[in-house]
């Protein structure tokens, strides 16, 4: 069992729930989203409250991440991007809280879960698709054909569109899956290793899982960053259709 | 691999859907609109403080060129006054000048008159004497008496002759 390092990523139905039929039961999966979900509202709501004009330690980290997520709608999509602001801002928090909770040992990283991933991806796809009909109704099936393409290639070109429309929430929910299970995974095989090898060998490896824990730490921000900018940029293209056109004014 | 077991499928979305809910509900009510504010509430202090070091700029500016248009009028005004001055001075001394030279000429032109008259009257002195001397030397010459016009006339055609003479 031990040397299988996918071992981490099994669930267990701890207490079992059914809700008319849906199994809804707790597994560590959910306990650990519990967890982290209660860590960033904490976090959240504390910075939010301390309301200084020269912030302390914890105001100045969650400004900085507001203000980092404010940035990151206002360059995608513009000022009328706010209205995003809650939704984009929640993401954000989630997945960092749920990718940094991960690298505790012997917890569980929810987002390496590919369900908890694609339901964002499609969820965020699916937002797009809606306020892109609502701001521009059938025009919107103009994503299907970019700018500048010439008539004779529009057969062509619009089947490549769908499958790069539909290429999106999948590797919206792969990318952090993946990356999310990849770390982990090598994280395990090098521990498996240090431990295995004895003190001889085995403190190579070792240092190495030193190393890879500091990067695996760095990745955690960064899906989350590329997660929510992508859902950003996903959401952006909705706004404005062909948007280069737009930035060409 | 052990995240595609699908028997955790439900219970995982269910929970992760109600989890996502309450965290949004809980930041959008509690957490985003006061650390949204403070950013804004910062920003436009910032903002504020910039204007209000600008116009304060401005203001030393503008006050800095009235102080100086200021010293420059006075500036002016100091050199009018003394050129003014100098003018005044000038012609006083041109007035003092004149009236000096004026009053010198007058006190000449008096003294001139003045010799003449004197020098007129010597001359006449001179005449009434060397008329009264010759008679009485002609008298003594002649020791006859003539009547005192014939007197007068031989002295004056004596005189004169001898004036043309001498003129000559």
């Amino acid at each position: 069992m031990e040397d299988n390092p996918l071992h981490p990523f099994e669930l267990h139905d701890w207490i079992p729930i059914a809700l008319g039929g849906l199994d809804i039961s707790i597994n560590k999966a959910v306990i650990f989203m519990w967890i982290a979900v209660s860590l960033a509202a904490v976090v959240m709501i504390m910075a939010g409250s301390s309301r200084k004009l020269v912030p302390g330690k914890l105001q100045n980290l969650a400004e900085i991440m507001v203000d980092f997520i404010r940035t990151m709608i206002m360059e995608t999509m513009g000022k009328e991007g706010m209205r995003f602001f809650p939704f984009i801002g929640t993401l954000f928090v989630f997945i960092l809280f749920c990718n940094l909770l991960g690298m505790i040992p012997g917890s569980y990283t929810v987002t390496s879960q590919i369900a908890v991933t694609a339901v964002f991806a499609f969820v965020v796809y699916g937002i797009s698709l809606v306020v892109g009909f609502m701001l521009h109704g059938v025009k919107f099936l103009g994503v299907l054909i970019p700018p500048g393409t010439p008539g004779w290639l529009v057969p062509l070109m619009i089947p490549i569109e769908i499958m790069s429309q539909l290429a999106r929430p999948i590797s919206l929910a792969v990318r952090l899956f993946a990356n999310m299970t990849a770390g982990h995974v090598l994280l395990g095989v090098l521990f498996g290793m240090a431990i295995s090898g004895g003190l001889l060998i085995g403190w190579l490896p070792f240092v190495f899982t030193v190393g890879i824990n500091v990067l695996e730490v760095g990745i955690a921000f960064i899906q989350a960053y590329i997660f929510t900018m992508l859902s950003c940029v996903y959401l952006g293209d909705a706004f404005h259709l062909h948007g280069h056109d737009d930035h060409a004014h | 691999m052990p995240q595609f077991e699908s028997h955790f499928f439900s219970s995982l979305i269910f929970w992760e859907v109600v989890s996502f809910a309450i965290l949004f509900f809980v930041l959008y009510k509690y957490a985003f609109p006061g650390i949204l504010g403070m950013l804004e509430e910062r920003e436009k202090k910032i903002k504020d403080s910039l204007d209000q070091a600008e116009q304060h700029r401005s203001e030393a500016e503008r006050r800095l060129k009235d102080y100086e248009a200021k010293l420059s009028a006075a500036g002016k005004e100091a050199e009018a006054i003394l050129a003014a001055a100098k003018e005044r001075a000038q012609r006083l001394l041109d007035e003092n000048e004149q009236r000096m030279t004026t009053e010198a000429e007058r006190i000449k032109g008096d003294a001139t008159r003045a010799i003449e008259q004197e020098r007129r009257r010597a001359i006449q002195d001179i005449r009434t004497q060397t008329t009264d001397l010759a008679l009485m030397v002609a008298e003594k010459v002649v020791q006859r008496s003539l009547t005192d016009t014939d007197h007068r006339k031989f002295a004056d055609d004596a005189l004169d002759a001898l004036s043309k003479s001498y003129q000559r």
